[in-house]
């Protein structure tokens, strides 16, 4: 039987009717990973053997697809960097923990941009990740195996990090949903660190429904992560049919006009603008209201270095522990700061040591004034002006990305606009905390678009509401890449 | 101004090196980087504004007591490591 649209209910139905067993699941995810292995590499590691513990809960025998970079106790587990390549680790993140309590079934762990610190899903140490709607293009990062596996099929679920929009891009550029909860909502305990005031964890799912589903079952407070968030015991997947009539959403003016490009010619652009402002229509049609708002331009123009330095200065600091010593390939050398060395010359990547040298000179002491504590204070200015439009609107709604997936060989101006504000306005979700969910709008040349929707701290059951209401009108729901033919 | 010598102190400090032709690979992206952090200075009255290290702004640091609890066992601790002598991880004389 071919599994690859369904979804946890329709698969929850077919366990316990004894249709299919879980162990049956399994080993046709399985055989899919294997399939599009060589062709699209969404995994690190396939599981061999199918293992599940026994449990009751409704995700019970479900198949899954986990980030790699999550700790899972006995399996490797890279962070897609050479210099974790062999590395074990001897404790389970709590995600983990939790799903296997779950009795849901490890099929792999994807493979993501290096240490999560990219936005392509061309930098894991294994290899690049292509889009599975088009073999040319990127399907974005750093949770890249995780959205892949889900676009294609192989899962109705992914786990994945989202630190600048790590969960909500690749969603975007692969067609399915990509859900970020408030920061805290799902503990980060065995989660490696990139950007520890800006990481959470959320999931990839082809239908609002799951996303749910899978937050009502990770969420809660933890004692190994002292910023995790007491449970609100709320089940977001009973809540989804709550009426949005009169619920009020905002987006960015002149941001999102197509006049304010009208001397670009990037006409992927304009027709992505197009389908937004069509779907703000059918949001209308459903009783939304929808409203087009000023925000200082200046802070959306800085909201790109603003993540840049606060990420890379926080990641210098956390990664500051690979060395080869207690773990990682140990190098040679004839004392140990020789061994350090040599061991992160090697194991760290081009880019990464980049990255990592940005954020030593954004931590010198002569920089940090001008440079960490300035990008820290407009964090707060940000953060403070989209908190008075949340007194009085319920919801950013926003298209996920200027565009549809790039090319790998495709350039961009870095200081352009485009790219400074509209490729990178999802990161007011990872600097406010905010639950913010990517859901498939449309299509743009036979690539898929997405819309983002942002809401209050803590009010992640509104959020994945007003997501699922929008999903319904919008027709795009459940969605595989390429369709019956797939790649 | 970012020199190639100061980058490359700047690993140093880090404790790594890169090749000649990386040096200036970040050296142009440094002059991208700068001109997109020119636009973070030039915002009005960015230095009243206090610091934001945590995305809420309400929040309630907590702390608990220091109970002794169970952990990793030293074999479990030491399972990722190269060389080992015992309980301990093995390293080059650091003395001479």
């Amino acid at each position: 039987m071919d599994y690859r649209y369904s979804d946890i209910d329709t698969l929850r139905s077919l366990l316990s009717n004894n249709e299919t067993t879980p162990e049956s699941l399994f080993k046709e995810a399985k055989s899919l990973a294997h399939k599009y292995q060589s062709s699209i590499n969404p995994f690190v590691t396939i599981v061999d053997e199918y293992q599940k513990e026994s449990s009751n809960s409704y995700i019970d025998g479900i198949p899954y697809a986990l980030k790699d970079n999550f700790s899972t106790k006995g399996m490797l587990t890279t962070a897609s960097s050479n210099i974790m390549k062999d590395y074990v680790p001897v404790y389970d993140s709590t995600v983990y923990k939790k799903l296997k309590e779950a009795g849901a079934v490890l099929v792999g762990k994807t493979v993501l941009d290096e240490l999560a610190m990219g936005g392509t899903g061309t930098t894991g140490h294994t290899g690049i990740v292509k889009n599975p709607w088009d073999l040319s293009r990127m399907i974005g990062g750093s949770s890249a195996g995780s959205a892949a596996s889900v676009a294609l099929g192989i899962v109705p679920f992914a786990i994945g990090s989202d630190t600048g929009d790590s969960i909500r891009k690749p969603a975007a550029f692969g067609g399915v949903v990509g859900f970020k909860p408030t920061y805290g909502r799902i503990s980060r305990y065995g989660l490696f660190a990139f950007a520890s005031s800006l990481d959470h964890v959320g999931c990839f799912s082809r239908i609002v429904k799951d996303a749910a589903i899978i937050t009502d079952i990770l969420k809660g407070r933890d004692k190994y992560d002292m910023t995790s968030l007491s449970d609100d015991d709320k089940v977001y997947s009973e809540l989804l049919n709550n009426d949005i009539c009169g619920k009020k959403l905002f987006y960015f003016k002149d941001i999102c006009n197509p006049e304010y490009y009208k001397d670009s010619n990037d006409e992927i652009l304009l027709k992505t603008l197009e389908e937004f402002h069509n779907t703000i229509e059918k949001c209308r049609e459903i009783g939304f209201i929808v409203d087009e708002v000023p925000f200082k331009k200046d802070l959306l123009t800085a909201i790109y270095p603003t993540y840049m330095i606060i990420s890379c200065a926080e990641a210098t600091s956390n990664n500051a522990n690979l060395t080869g010593i207690q773990f990682g390939p140990r190098a040679e050398g004839d004392n140990i700061n020789d061994i350090m060395f040599n061991a992160r010359t090697r194991g760290f990547s081009e880019l990464i040591k980049r990255r990592f040298i940005l954020g030593s000179f954004i931590l010198q002491k002569e920089n940090q004034e001008k440079f960490f504590l300035n990008a820290s204070r407009v964090r707060r200015m940000i953060v403070d002006d989209m908190n008075k439009l949340f007194e009085e609107y319920d919801g950013l709604i926003m298209p996920a990305s200027g565009g549809i997936a790039p090319h790998f060989d495709e350039a961009s101006d870095r200081l352009s606009d485009r790219y400074l504000i509209l490729e990178n306005h999802l990161d007011i979700g990872n600097f406010g905390g905010y639950p913010s969910i990517t859901i498939p709008s449309g299509f743009v040349d036979n690539m898929p678009i997405a819309i983002n929707i942002t809401g209050r701290q803590k009010e992640d059951d509104w959020v994945l509401n007003m997501a699922y209401k929008i999903e319904a009108k919008l027709g795009f729901k459940g969605q595989i890449a390429g369709g019956e033919d797939n790649v | 101004m970012v020199t190639k010598e100061k980058l490359k102190s700047y690993a140093s400090k880090l404790m790594f090196d890169m090749d000649d032709a990386e040096y200036e690979i970040l050296l142009s992206e440094f002059d991208v980087i700068l001109r997109q952090i020119e636009l973070i200075n030039k915002i009005d009255n960015i230095s009243d504004v206090k610091p934001m290290t945590f995305p809420f702004l309400d929040y309630e640091r907590e702390l608990r007591e220091d109970k002794i609890e169970e952990s990793l066992e030293i074999d479990e601790v030491l399972l990722n490591a190269k060389f080992k002598v015992n309980d301990q991880v093995k390293v080059p004389k650091v003395v001479e």
